[in-house]
């Protein structure tokens, strides 16, 4: 809890500025403050994750950790400000593109489709509690419970 | 009904407990971990006009509103390696559905191999047949590029042959350097035994009745790195026909074949589908009524999709269906019936539109210009001599889901 309190100040600042010099700073700090974070639940055995893996374990085609534990996956809504970024800036699919294919996968019974949370919040706390868990956040923090992976 | 969405998820949520109280023993209640149980469904309403022949209804007089769609899908984790899935669907299609509700499929999936990249499994009940790109969710309307499926190749009029069957299928996937790739291949009961498959195989809805003996079906499907899919489906069905009381017809049998190539390819929002087949059609044994024949038939259609705004997409279609890949224009099929040349082929261009409302609800709108009508319903259009050549059709269509 500590931290979180510490890494909220540390960004309140820089969004002032990011108001204040918006045209000047808006491509350096906004998109920082806006770098989706991808968390695992803390007994998921890794540091890192590289991109492809990421992307693998979203579309659904990836469904177990390495050391066999199945992975269960966490989504915010389509239309929610960091799924949207998530979807496109760190997995390179677009949101409606990702729903054709867990739509494809779920209905025909092939896999089982993303767990929808309503917010970062409950994001947070599904992941935390449940053993294989993957998610992301908006802010890289660190949350008791919950791994932050560096993205390779 | 996002948090509708939410709720079929959570532990394991009103709908979800419901469903897993009646079909099982007590589900494991270990508090926060991941939900065994999932809930989806859908609802959907269309609104169709034609300015000739009916489509799903009296749609030449009025708009028809009889196409309605409405499913309830459930996914169950039983076992770490055994998946139990299932989905009831309502359907009306004017008058060839008027089925109701029915179980659409129901499988268990033991997934006897599995590798943090890899899998190997089988699916065993009344199982989805895989069938070119968009076959397996064909009545889940928000998976679907249209409010209809290019009707050459998914052939609405003849569906119960490649929805589901009872039999058991093999499957395999995985990802590797060069992408993703699947396949599977299986046996099943085929169903024939409806109007609407007599009217397409025997040309009439007649006082037997067709019954699947066996099917075989493969398909393999590559996903590359880039944003390229492909896929090559194989089909072969057989089918008894048991005469009924003053039948023209004798106990023949019918032979359904199809090998089909379906390519996808995307360029960020714009997505270029094609599919194409030549299903064999062989019928022997019906007596002097019906000689013994082959037919080839020829389905194709290529389509663009274009997402323009994140809720927003355009679709451009031309679908070709033509019944004999020999006669073509139908001639020598007229010559040879006294029928209507415009019964052997089929040319659709399709401009539709989806907006996507909210991340439930979805809206649509849709136009055909037809010249044809080889996949016009049969139930719905019993005179052949009174359906035109040439047609229009509009169609509207809302959906839900949760």
């Amino acid at each position: 809890m500590i931290a979180y309190h510490q890494a909220r100040r540390t960004i309140r600042p820089c969004h002032r500025i990011c108001l204040l010099l918006w045209p000047l700073l808006a491509l350096l700090c906004c998109p920082a403050i806006a770098l989706a974070g991808v968390i695992v639940e803390a007994g998921v055995e890794l540091r890192s994750l590289d991109a492809t893996s990421l992307r693998n374990i979203y579309i659904l085609r990836q469904t177990r950790w390495p050391d066999g534990q199945p992975i269960v996956v966490f989504v915010l809504p389509d239309n929610h400000p960091v799924h949207e970024r998530f979807a496109k800036d760190t997995l390179g699919i677009y949101p409606y593109r990702l729903r054709q294919i867990w739509d494809r996968l779920s209905y025909s019974g092939m896999a089982g489709a993303p767990i929808e949370v309503r917010n970062e919040t409950e994001m947070r706390t599904r992941v935390r509690s449940t053993p294989g868990a993957i998610g992301y956040t908006s802010k890289d923090m660190a949350h008791e419970g919950i791994k932050t992976l560096k993205l390779d | 009904m996002k948090a509708s969405r939410r709720s079929s998820w959570t532990r394991p949520g009103r709908v979800g407990l419901l469903v897993a109280s009646l079909i099982t023993a007590p589900v494991e209640a270990d508090g926060d971990s991941a939900p065994r149980v999932h809930v989806q469904g859908f609802a959907a309403q269309a609104l169709i006009g034609t300015s000739h022949n009916n489509f799903f209804g009296d749609s030449q007089d009025e708009a028809s509103s009889e196409f309605t769609e409405a499913g309830l899908h459930a996914t169950w984790q039983v076992r770490d390696r055994l998946l139990a899935a299932g989905q009831l669907l309502y359907r009306r299609a004017g008058e060839s559905d008027s089925d109701g509700l029915r179980l659409d499929y129901a499988h268990l999936d033991w997934r006897f191999h599995q590798s943090d990249s890899h899998q190997i499994g089988a699916r065993l009940g009344k199982v989805k047949i895989p069938y070119g790109l968009y076959n397996e969710t064909r009545d889940v309307p928000f998976t679907r590029p249209g409010i209809l499926l290019p009707q050459s190749v998914y052939f609405d009029n003849s569906r119960s042959l490649v929805l589901a069957a009872p039999g058991v299928f093999l499957y395999g996937g995985g990802v590797h350097d060069r992408g993703a790739s699947e396949w599977s291949i299986g046996a099943i009961r085929p169903d024939f035994d409806s109007a609407s498959v007599e009217y397409n195989f025997l040309g009439n809805d007649l006082p037997g009745k067709l019954d699947g003996r066996h099917a075989f079906g493969a398909r393999f499907r590559w996903e590359s790195p880039g944003d390229t899919t492909l896929a090559l489906t194989y089909a072969d069905a057989q089918a008894d026909y048991a005469p009924g009381a003053l039948d023209p017809f004798g106990a023949g049998t019918v032979d359904f074949r199809n090998l089909m190539l379906s390519v996808q390819q995307r360029f960020d929002t714009l997505t270029l589908t094609a599919e194409y087949g030549r299903p064999k059609i062989r019928l022997a044994g019906f007596g002097p009524a019906l000689p013994d024949r082959v037919s080839q038939a020829e389905t194709f259609y290529a389509q663009g999709e274009w997402r323009f705004a994140p809720d927003w997409e355009l679709l451009l279609r031309h679908d070709v269906f033509y019944r004999s890949r020999k006669d073509r224009n139908g001639h020598a099929f007229a010559a040879a019936t006294g029928l209507p040349a415009h019964g052997n082929y089929a040319h659709d261009t399709t401009l539709g539109l989806r907006w996507d409302a909210t991340p439930s609800v979805m809206l649509r709108g849709e136009y055909h210009r037809v010249n044809g009508t080889a996949w016009v319903p049969g139930p719905d259009n019993p005179d052949f001599f009174a359906r035109a050549r040439d047609w229009d059709m509009w169609l509207l269509q809302a959906a839900w889901r949760f």
